[in-house]
């Protein structure tokens, strides 16, 4: 790829880098991660599922060990409570805290405590609360950015719950077939209504950032025709909307579907959820400086 | 109140990346790291090529998008206007190089890089080392050479007239570019700069309120 020169910040519109390329890598998973174990969580929480809360609690932890590696200071990291009244970063720092230590006492108390019925639910409450604050601030962390006007859209916080949704369902769904259990068609059915939200909701958002500013146009334009188009088009597209759709309409038509149909599934809702946190991030890109046009 | 900021007149600027160098030699800036950049870009075709300079730094925003968005407080805004990295506060998360519309923040990786690479620091960046231990995986940018503005101050100078209380790209700037002073005093040189020259920040519209000028017409 060609290098950047320094007159391109005067004259082109010029990819952000901090947020995707090398350590920045790692955003883009932590935002992932924080994304479908939100979901997962309140997907586990409706169907009372102890592994799914617990799988969302482990993946709340790999997302904090995710922003942990992109951070140049580590060590410095519990000042990021600090500026919880304006920084959307130390807002969802909080909420990943408290998310990890509800859940952590939701499931200690219904592991060991299976009789404190009250308590449990309350603390499932407040969790899936925190759950869903943890996957949606991540759009707003994004979005906030008023320089890039591809993230600048209010539709990107709602576009990062669903797609998290849509994955947290994914992975229930797997534990579901894993434990042959009763609400796989019911999962199922939440799946398709998701999966074809998002497919609208994705479409909208940039449908939308064409016309909202010609930055966000030229981004749209590379996203879906330059050089990350290969991650939407086979990443997003196909693994995150078409296979799982078309598993999901076919489960609708023939009644009961092969749980390898199933997994297949599954694992493109998972690439896709990815590919889009990394489609949008490589996607943000800054105006020139000054135009010589 | 006093507000630093500063007009840079792009018909006076020549592109000789003065300013560049006195901020490097100022701050012992690390190599992959620029507080201070002249953009040069040409357009059309001989014989009617037209070449655009335009020298950035950090515009030091009223409004900074980047105070806003650090979440331990490390970059803060003083009284006077001035955009600061404490970096014993930072953590390094990158969300104000990304929030600044202007892209004029670094973040410090790798503090071994040479100037003259497989050659070894040479003896300035070793002193440079001591006097700004930059420390790595934290984010630098410029801070409008506020030592020289302190410290002129403390001892009764006047920044932007006297030399020594002035930033260094102001007063090495050979073709005389660049004006530093208090946009609150309505009678300054700045001010006066403003409304003649009907000087313009970059990208007003993101609504940061920056306190560098540019004059172009």
């Amino acid at each position: 790829m060609r290098q950047t020169q320094p007159f391109d910040y005067m004259v082109k519109y010029t990819q952000q880098k901090n947020w995707i390329d090398g350590r920045g890598n790692f955003i883009a998973f932590a935002f992932f991660l924080g994304g479908i174990s939100g979901g997962l969580f309140m997907a586990a929480a409706y169907f009372d599922s102890l592994l799914g809360m617990f799988i969302a609690w482990l993946l709340a932890l790999c997302m904090g060990v995710s922003y942990m590696i992109h951070l140049g200071q580590p060590l410095q990291s519990w000042r990021m409570f600090m500026k919880p009244g304006t920084s959307w970063i130390s807002r969802g720092f909080i909420f990943i805290m408290l998310f990890i230590g509800l859940t952590a006492v939701t499931l200690i108390l219904a592991r060991w405590a299976p009789d404190a019925t009250a308590a449990i639910t309350t603390f499932k409450v407040l969790a899936g609360i925190f759950a869903f604050a943890q996957s949606i601030y991540t759009g707003f962390a994004v979005s906030y950015v008023s320089a890039i006007k591809l993230w600048n859209s209010a539709i990107l916080p709602i576009l990062f719950v669903v797609c998290g949704f849509s994955g947290g369902l994914a992975i229930m769904m797997a534990i579901a077939i894993g434990n042959n259990s009763t609400d796989i068609n019911a999962i199922e059915n939440i799946t398709r209504i998701t999966l074809i939200g998002f497919a609208v909701i994705l479409i909208v958002y940039l449908w939308n950032s064409t016309y909202s500013s010609n930055a966000a146009k030229a981004a749209v334009t590379r996203v879906v025709g330059g050089d990350i188009a290969p991650f939407f088009w086979i990443g997003v597209i196909i693994f995150g909307v078409i296979i799982p759709i078309t598993v999901s309409v076919v489960t609708y038509f023939i009644g009961e579907a092969s749980n390898a149909l199933l997994l297949t599934a599954v694992s493109a809702e998972i690439i896709g959820g990815l590919s889009l946190r990394y489609v949008v991030l490589k996607g943000g890109t800054y105006e020139p400086l000054t135009s010589t046009e | 109140m006093t507000r630093w900021g500063m007009v840079i007149d792009l018909h006076r600027c020549i592109g000789c990346y003065s300013c560049v160098l006195a901020c490097r030699q100022e701050h012992f800036v690390p190599r992959g790291v620029y507080f201070n950049r002249v953009l040069i870009a040409e357009e059309g075709k001989c014989p009617t090529v037209q070449k655009h300079i335009l020298p950035i730094l950090c515009n030091h925003c009223k409004e900074a998008a980047c105070v806003k968005v650090c979440p331990t407080g490390a970059t803060f805004q003083r009284e006077d206007g001035i955009v600061m990295v404490d970096d014993k506060k930072c953590v390094g998360c990158g969300y104000c190089a990304v929030a600044c519309p202007y892209q004029q923040r670094t973040r410090f990786e790798d503090p071994k890089l040479e100037y003259f690479p497989g050659q070894g620091f040479t003896p300035y960046e070793l002193l440079g080392k001591e006097l700004f231990p930059y420390k790595p995986g934290t984010v630098l940018k410029c801070n409008f050479c506020m030592e020289r503005v302190d410290d002129g101050i403390k001892n009764g100078l006047v920044p932007g007239k006297d030399r020594e209380a002035t930033p260094a790209c102001v007063i090495t700037c050979p073709a005389n570019a660049r004006t530093f002073g208090d946009l609150d005093d309505p009678n300054g040189e700045v001010s006066r700069l403003i409304f003649e020259k009907k000087a313009q920040p970059l990208h007003a519209e993101f609504g940061t309120e920056p306190s560098v000028f540019y004059n172009k017409v």
